[in-house]
């Protein structure tokens, strides 16, 4: 087993003496190889850890380690680390072939070898014909090849992009976004996405943490952070329109157990008999979009009336409201109801999931539940 | 672009867009106004500024002086008074060279002293905001005043004077004024103490302005604070430094109040700029028709001079005046 | 690099400037509050004993030295004080309003052109004791010379530059939409400009005003030649009181330039975050 590339270890960061938590004492091991986003809305502390893994700040308590060694204290350019800021912090007032080299004079490597590495650098990102221009003239695109070859070329142990994709126009994102991809393909570097947006983070990475107020709620592979996200916070942050989250209790009658919230009731499956609490306890009832059929009434199911239609491409997002309760569905731009029409939602035990409505957290995938299963 | 030019003139089937015409008039009167506010400014530089230089330009081709009455009269010589100064006119040349040599000196000093304040002014500490204040005193003090307090400064029984002796010893301290070297010296001095504050506030203005990131980049690609500094911070503010270097330059090529009150240009001619020399031709010797010549000849060497200071930073600086 | 403490050695280094920078300030402010017989005193005075305010009234009453047994100034600086506030009040506001004119127009209207900078800064570079020389043909021949107005119209000519610069970087920082709004609102540029664009410089229109002021009080070229005997203003009165007694009455030219140095340094300090766009002609903006 090789040691983890990168591990936080009860990472902690105050500011104001302790009146301000940025980050929480926060775990993450990231494998070498590997490609990880860090995603989360901004405020909830991924710049900060950005920060503190690079070395720019120091944690208030816990430990960074790269390469199994705690990196606490070192220098930043002592760290082996690559950070590419989200708006590229190129040296506008030198050429490409000067921002290239830059980190590799600084260290005071053989001019032959500078030139070597800057080479192939800029071979691989298809810097080569503008090795002679000045970076002020470049556009986005190119400004973040240069961003990234400038670190790639001192051979880092993790290389740390922030916000990668933001500052680009959408078609440019597409083409990074592959470049990206086929650039992690062909040097296995282990790459840490710091980003505050999710299509980003599903496209870019095999693992990502989702933060919120300092803590991470969710730590897993792409897949599962969509289909069984951990943490209310994760299944309102992660897909879009985003999972339709309804607060309200359970109602058990004998085997037979169900969500209440006002004139919103759905049985629920016998699976969540063993997880969910008792008669009357508060819950989070979540169910995706996407998941929910739209029927004619007469049909069993939630009945509703549509109070509004957006079109979104071939797909209409369409929001039925219930008693005082409104939920969001994903239907096919075609079959999509009028508004003011009265339907009925047919929702899929096998999609529902539940939060507690005091930990916020999915009550299938509860820990302590799970031991005493 | 205007609310008005920003509706498409090809609408006109669509009946609330304005006609071709309509556009088209706006556009004149918009124009008209921009004239009409412009004009007062123009008016004034044209009759106060070009016509009186336009005056001084045909002057400077003649002999005449206030003494052989009107200037219609006045005898048309060619370029007999620039040939006079350049070729004959070891004053006028010695004043030019000095002022050179004065600007060279100040403003290096005045940078490097200003640059040096300006990045400990990066570091942390208490009273920062009173202190930068009392740094920029010397600005708002008026040339003449700072002029007469250096002289009242430099006196030979003056507080430098008895300062230098107390720790020197007695006899150490010059007579300042009265010879040639000392007397330079202080008007270096008086320059570099008025204006420093200017290069200070510059560049310290500047070095707040030096983005963050590149600076952090450097120190994750392993600069040390030196490295930052000469390969990052410095080129970055490379620009704010011509402009420093410029508005300074332009501003001593014209050196004369302080002078004047300082030292009167003396001992002998030893600290004379070509202010002081022009001035002196005019107003004390009357040549004025000899002096308007001169005052052509620094213009053009003065304009040559900004252009090439100007050269590195030209298209910054227009670029971002948009 | 920022944040890092003031080490000890630097420490003293800043404490050095400071005390360079002040003393001689410090020494002008002492002289004009010392008697007679502490202006040249060897070893020197660095604080008057008995400070006194005898050398202020002696600019404006010649004799008041009389006590000390010292002859007075021929001439009281009354008038050069009167010169100094009519010349610069005047000339200062009409040049911020022809500047601002004119901003509104190179910002808005796009008039002068891409060159215009260079072209005013040209302007700038032309020695004043060069501009006197024909101004002091054309005054004489026009009448002109040793009048008020003569001085105010060059004073107006030489900071337009200024004023225009400085106020176009402000008028530039104003979104062109909060004017259109007014104007689809039914106003028309010229009440727009007045009820829009203006209120929301007001902070800019004041650090220009005591810019192109502190330029105007602080001039003595232009002054100094113009001036016979019917104008006067502070500058050129300090050295004619030098020239008169070969400098030696310290404590009343003290006096005098102190008197000269308080409205500067109120209006410098009152504008100490806008000095340096207006050095730089708006170049640097803070």
């Amino acid at each position: 087993m090789t040691q983890p590339k990168l591990e936080l270890v009860a990472l902690r960061k105050e500011y104001d003496g302790g009146d301000v938590v940025a980050v929480d004492g926060i775990d993450l091991t990231v494998e070498r190889g590997e490609t990880v986003a860090l995603l989360g809305p901004s405020g909830c502390g991924k710049s900060t850890t950005l920060n503190m893994i690079v070395g720019l700040e120091e944690p208030t308590a816990g430990d960074i380690h790269i390469d199994g060694r705690s990196v606490i204290g070192l220098a930043p350019g002592k760290r082996n680390i690559g950070l590419v800021f989200q708006d590229y912090a190129v040296f506008t007032h030198m050429t490409v072939a000067k921002n290239l080299s830059f980190g590799l004079e600084i260290g005071g490597l053989p001019r032959s070898e500078i030139t070597r590495r800057v080479g192939e650098a800029a071979e691989l990102l298809g810097l080569s014909s503008l090795l002679k221009e000045k970076a002020a003239y470049l556009g986005g695109s190119q400004l973040q090849r240069v961003a990234i070859g400038r670190t790639l070329v001192t051979q880092p142990a993790i290389l740390l992009l922030d916000e990668p994709l933001s500052n680009l126009e959408a078609e440019a994102r597409q083409a990074m976004r592959r470049e990206l991809r086929r650039l992690q393909g062909k040097i296995g570097l282990t790459i840490i996405y710091v980003t505050h947006d999710q299509t980003e983070a599903l496209s870019l990475a095999d693992r990502i943490a989702v933060m919120s107020a300092g803590k991470i709620r969710q730590y897993d592979r792409t897949s599962t952070v969509y289909g069984d996200p951990a943490h209310v916070f994760v299944a309102g942050f992660i897909g879009s329109p985003s999972m339709n989250l309804v607060r309200g209790e359970i109602r058990r009658d004998g085997p037979a157990i169900s969500f209440i919230s006002d004139q919103l009731q759905v049985p629920l499956p016998s699976r969540f008999a063993g997880v969910a609490p008792g008669h009357g306890e508060p819950v989070i009832f979540g169910i995706r979009p996407e998941n929910i059929m739209i029927t004619r009434p007469g049909h069993p199911g939630v009945t509703g009336i549509v109070s509004s239609v957006e079109p979104r491409g071939p797909e209409a997002i369409v929001t039925v409201r219930s008693g005082n309760k409104s939920l969001d569905v994903v239907v096919p731009a075609a079959d999509r109801p009028a508004r003011g029409d009265e339907v009925v939602l047919r929702i899929p035990a096998d999609h529902i999931v539940l939060f507690s409505g005091e930990t916020d957290r999915n009550l299938s995938l509860s820990p302590i539940l799970g031991a005493a299963a | 672009m205007t609310a008005h030019s920003d509706i498409a003139p090809s609408d006109v089937s669509l009946p609330a867009a304005p006609s071709k015409d309509a556009v088209k008039k706006r556009g004149t009167r918009r124009k008209a106004l921009g004239r009409t506010l412009l004009l007062p400014g123009q008016l004034i530089s044209l009759f106060v500024l070009v016509v009186p230089l336009l005056v001084a330009f045909y002057m400077s081709f003649t002999d005449w002086s206030p003494t052989r009455g009107a200037l219609s009269s006045a005898q048309f010589i060619g370029l007999f008074n620039y040939e006079e100064l350049l070729v004959y006119d070891t004053r006028f040349v010695e004043a030019v060279l000095r002022t050179l040599v004065f600007g060279v000196v100040c403003l290096s000093l005045e940078f490097l002293i200003g640059l040096g304040l300006a990045v400990l002014f990066l570091r942390r500490f208490r009273g920062k905001a009173l202190l930068f204040s009392m740094l920029l005193t010397p600005m708002m003090v008026l040339p003449v005043v700072v002029g007469y307090t250096f002289w009242m400064l430099f006196q030979s029984n003056g507080p430098i004077n008895q300062l230098i002796e107390l720790t020197l010893g007695a006899g150490a301290a010059p007579d300042w004024f009265k010879s040639a070297i000392s007397a330079q010296i202080t008007v270096v001095v008086t320059e570099v103490w008025h204006w420093t504050p200017l290069f200070f506030l510059i560049l310290l203005s500047g070095l707040n302005a030096v983005p963050e990131n590149p600076v952090r980049a450097a120190v994750i690609l392993g600069a040390n604070p030196r490295q930052v500094f000469w390969r990052v911070v410095l080129p970055m503010l490379l620009p704010v430094i011509v402009i420093a270097f410029v508005i300074r330059a332009m501003e001593i090529i014209k050196l004369f109040d302080e002078v004047f009150m300082l030292t009167r240009g003396g001992p002998g001619s030893s600290t004379e700029t070509i202010s002081l020399y022009i001035y002196k031709l005019a107003f004390n010797d009357f040549q004025l028709a000899y002096g308007a010549a001169a005052a052509f000849l620094v213009l053009i060497g003065t304009l040559g001079l900004v252009h090439l200071l100007l050269t590195p930073v030209r298209n910054q600086l227009l670029e971002a005046r948009g | 690099m920022s944040d890092r403490p003031l080490t000890m050695p630097l420490a003293l280094v800043l404490a050095l400037a400071v005390i360079v920078t002040l003393f001689p300030v410090f020494w002008i402010v002492m002289t004009a509050i010392k008697p007679p017989t502490d202006w040249n005193a060897v070893p020197a005075i660095w604080v008057p004993g008995e400070p006194t305010l005898v050398n202020f009234r002696t600019l404006f009453d010649p004799e008041a030295l009389g006590v000390y047994g010292v002859g007075g100034v021929s001439e009281a600086a009354t008038q050069a004080v009167f010169g100094s506030l009519l010349a610069s009040i005047v000339a200062t506001a009409l040049s911020v309003g022809i500047g601002l004119a004119a901003a509104i127009a190179i910002s808005r209207y796009s008039g002068g052109g891409r060159a215009t900078p260079l072209v005013i800064l040209s302007g700038r570079m032309f020695p004043p004791a060069a501009i006197a020389v024909p101004f002091v043909i054309i005054f004489s021949t026009i009448g002109l010379i040793d009048t008020y107005f003569g001085l105010i119209a060059i004073y107006i000519a030489v900071t337009l530059p200024f004023s225009t610069w400085m106020l176009k970087s402000f008028v530039d920082e104003v979104p062109k939409e909060v004017e259109e709004a007014a104007m689809i609102d039914g106003m028309t540029r010229v009440k727009a400009h007045l009820t829009v664009t203006i209120p929301l410089i007001k902070g800019g229109l004041f650090a220009t005003t005591l810019f192109i002021f502190i330029l105007n009080w602080s001039e003595f070229l232009f002054a100094l030649v113009l001036s016979y005997t019917t104008i006067e203003t502070i500058p050129v009165r300090l050295a004619k009181y030098v020239t008169a007694t070969a400098g030696t009455l310290y404590g009343v030219q003290a006096a005098l330039a102190v008197l000269a140095m308080i409205p500067l340094v109120i209006a410098g300090f009152l504008i100490q975050n806008h000095l340096a766009r207006g050095m730089t002609f708006g170049a640097v903006k803070r």
